[in-house]
Order: C-alpha cells, then sequence, then structure tokens
C-alpha cells in the first residue's frame, strides 16, 4: 500500500497537508514531553534529567521495529522510501556543532519553536540566533562547500554498508535503548531527591 | 518501579526480537503486481506489426531483439533474420532470460502466430521487464503481408498502395526474389482532350 505518494495513492499535492498535520503533531508531542524547557533539555548533557534520551530513544525503536513489521505485512515498501543522503565527515562536523548549540542553547531547532509557542524568551532568542546562523551559513556557503559535499556514501542503509539484515540493527538499539531507559532512571533517582515519577 | 514500565520493556524487547522472524520473500521482488499486470494485458500496445518489424530489420535498427519462442526445430527450419530461439518452456531459465531486459533494446516476441508470443510476454513481464513487444499475428501474419502482400482494390487510398509498394520490396529483400518491375498501379492510357480554341467571343465578359 505504502508510501501513498510514490504509490499514486494520493497525489503529490497533499504533501503539504501532511507535512502540516505531522509538523503539528510533532510540535505538540515535544511540548507535552516537556521539550520545550530548555532545563529538561540541557539536563541530559548535565546528568540530572533524561527526558531527551528516552523521549528520542522511544521514538527511534518504536518507528524502526514498526516500519519493520509494517513492511511484512505490506502496508508500507520500504524500497521505496527516501533515505537521506549519508556524508560521512559533513555529518560528524555537524553533530558536534549541533550538540555544542544544544548544550550552550538548551534548545534544539524544533524545540526552539515549541518554546516559542508558550511564550518562552530564551527560545525566542534562540530562534533568532538560529536564523541568523542559517543566513551566515548560507552567505559563506562557498567557503565550505567541497567539504559540505565530501565523503558521500549516496542514499545507504546501515544493512547496505554492513551487509547485516535491518533485524538485527533494530534488537541492538532496542536493546540498548531499554538499557539506558533503566540505568538513566537510576541515576535520575539518585540526583534528584524530588523526582515524581510519571503514572500512566 | 512502576509495573508498568516493566510490562512496557518487555513487550519492547518482544517485538524487537519478533523482527528477526519475519521474512519477507525476496525471490519474486520484482514481479508486477497482478493488478498492474492485468492493466498490462488488456493493453493492445505491446503489439508491434509486421510491417513495423521488417522496416526495423531492414533498417538494420541495432534496438532491435526479435526473440523466437517456437521449438528449436521449427526455428531452424525457418526464422527471422538476427532473431534467437528461446523456445517457451526456456523462458524461465536464466539462458532465456539473458535476452531480456537490456537497456536501450526492444525485444520483440514471435512465434506462427501470437499465442505463445503473448504467453512468453506474460510471462516475461510479470517477471519485471520493460521494452517487450508481440508481433501481431505472428509468422503467419508475416508470410500474408510482406512475403506474399496482397494487391488492394483499385479503389484503396493511396497510404494503402504506398504500403502494398513498401511490403512488395521488403518482401524482395527477404526472399531474395528478383524485382518485378510491376508497380501494381494499373497502367491506362491517358488520353489527352484539347479544347478547341474559340474563334469567336463566347459568353462571358
Amino acid at each position: 500500500m505504502g508510501p501513498l505518494i510514490p504509490n499514486d495513492i494520493i497525489t503529490g499535492d497533499w504533501n503539504f497537508v501532511i507535512a502540516l498535520l505531522l509538523g503539528v503533531a510533532f510540535g505538540f508531542i515535544l511540548e507535552a514531553s516537556g521539550f520545550s524547557s530548555s532545563r529538561n533539555l540541557a539536563g541530559v548533557f548535565y546528568g540530572y534529567n533524561f527526558v531527551v534520551l528516552r523521549v528520542f530513544f522511544t521514538a527511534v525503536i518504536v518507528a524502526m521495529t514498526g516500519l519493520l513489521y509494517f513492511d511484512y505485512f505490506g502496508w508500507l515498501d520500504l524500497s521505496k522510501i527516501f533515505i537521506l543522503p549519508t556524508f560521512v565527515s559533513p555529518m560528524i562536523l555537524g553533530a558536534v556543532i549541533m550538540g555544542i548549540g544544544f548544550v550552550m542553547g538548551g534548545f534544539c531547532p524544533g524545540t526552539s519553536f515549541t518554546g516559542i509557542a508558550i511564550g518562552k524568551m530564551d527560545a525566542l532568542v534562540f530562534a533568532i540566533g538560529l536564523a541568523l546562523g542559517i543566513f551566515i551559513f548560507g552567505e559563506t556557503y562557498p567557503l565550505f562547500e567541497d567539504f559540505f559535499n565530501s565523503g558521500s556514501l549516496g542514499n545507504v542503509t546501515l544493512t547496505d554498508v554492513t551487509g547485516i539484515p535491518a533485524a538485527w540493527f533494530a534488537i541492538a538499539f532496542t536493546v540498548i535503548a531499554l538499557a539506558a531507559f533503566w540505568f538513566t532512571a537510576t541515576i535520575e533517582k539518585k540526583v534528584r531527591k524530588n523526582i515524581t515519577e510519571y503514572k500512566f | 518501579m512502576n509495573k508498568n514500565y516493566l510490562f512496557l520493556t518487555l513487550l519492547m524487547l518482544l517485538l524487537a526480537v519478533g523482527t528477526l522472524f519475519i521474512h519477507k520473500d525476496e525471490t519474486f521482488a520484482n514481479q508486477l503486481k497482478p493488478e498492474e499486470l492485468l492493466r498490462e494485458i488488456t493493453q493492445p500496445s505491446r503489439y508491434v506489426t509486421t510491417d513495423q518489424i521488417a522496416k526495423m530489420i531492414i533498417e538494420k535498427d541495432p534496438t532491435l531483439e526479435l526473440i523466437d519462442v517456437r521449438p528449436a526445430d521449427e526455428y531452424n527450419k525457418f526464422s527471422l533474420p538476427d532473431a534467437v530461439n528461446v523456445p517457451l518452456k526456456d523462458i524461465l531459465t536464466p539462458e532465456g532470460q539473458e535476452n531480456l531486459g537490456i537497456e536501450d533494446m526492444y525485444a520483440v516476441f514471435y512465434s506462427n502466430d501470437d499465442i505463445m508470443a503473448d504467453q512468453a510476454w506474460v510471462i516475461s513481464k510479470r517477471l519485471g521487464y520493460n521494452n517487450i513487444y508481440v508481433l501481431k499475428g505472428g509468422l503467419n501474419r508475416w508470410v500474408e503481408t510482406i512475403i506474399r502482400p496482397v494487391e488492394p482494390p483499385e479503389t484503396a487510398s493511396e497510404t494503402e498502395f504506398e504500403l502494398y509498394q513498401f511490403r512488395k520490396a521488403a518482401g524482395v529483400y527477404f526472399t531474395g526474389g528478383t524485382q518485378i518491375n510491376d508497380t501494381g498501379v494499373k497502367k491506362t492510357k491517358v488520353k489527352v482532350r484539347r479544347k478547341k480554341k474559340a474563334k469567336t467571343a463566347s459568353g462571358g465578359c
């Protein structure tokens, strides 16, 4: 059945509608997870709040195993989905810059907008800095162009590179994530005396 | 610790391990879906005419690839120029498929009529090959149109006569027969009637 647009089940005109709905849902989940607070976000670097790790790891493992099952049931053809191209060294540098920005500013690009949505001043300052950074990068792009496009591996997955079936990666990531959940929970208990456990 | 966390942890672990046991059968991954195949089967666009093929052979079109799906003994008796023999029963073997799916090549199946060629086409289409065609009418139509073309009636249009001329010339090309200088159009002596010059102004202004 899926992906819907490449399989001509719906037209490409729906792209913007779907993007808007996904964006709203994403922003809502970020806010609901407490990602509009830079204290929560930066906490993962200082070791007192691991909500970022839990939310993102949960999203990763649920989506990862979910997609494998969807593919098996024939609901989504995994060979037709878009895979982001990999540029090894530029991505490593980008991740370092992103991490530094994250720990300094207390937001990542997406969460800064959820912060603005609930009226956080620091989020607004962060978003202005973000726009400024994009502008400077855009203007100085010719200087980085060669590096920016270096180390291209094309649209590859881990399975393509290593030859190990996707299921093994799903299991490995799930085990790592679940271990991290329990490990960080015990750390949080020790560090934060007045911790309230989420009830569901 | 909340019991729900333990339950979710175990559930997630179970689901992740479960992915190891789901295997999609990749053998027929490139196969056309049944509904797409049905749509393709109902299209007459897979048929090429004997005239088109004759023209391509005469022009030595390098993109044409003729595949004879009749049994080998029939192929040895007669076949079209440069055709390869892939009997219908061998179409699924690796040797049978090595002529298909070549980039920029148009594979045309033919048999005595178009039934076996159609069968070969359906099998190949299902396997996901593109640029495959069927010679409409097969070798029977080939003989009827190219080798022994029938002269169109005198009332036929000019294009029909042109087609007949082409077929006759093509027939000569393929059979190596001698050129017959009969253009096919019945020559009738043209009688020229001249108007007699009017001696006096007769009417008009």
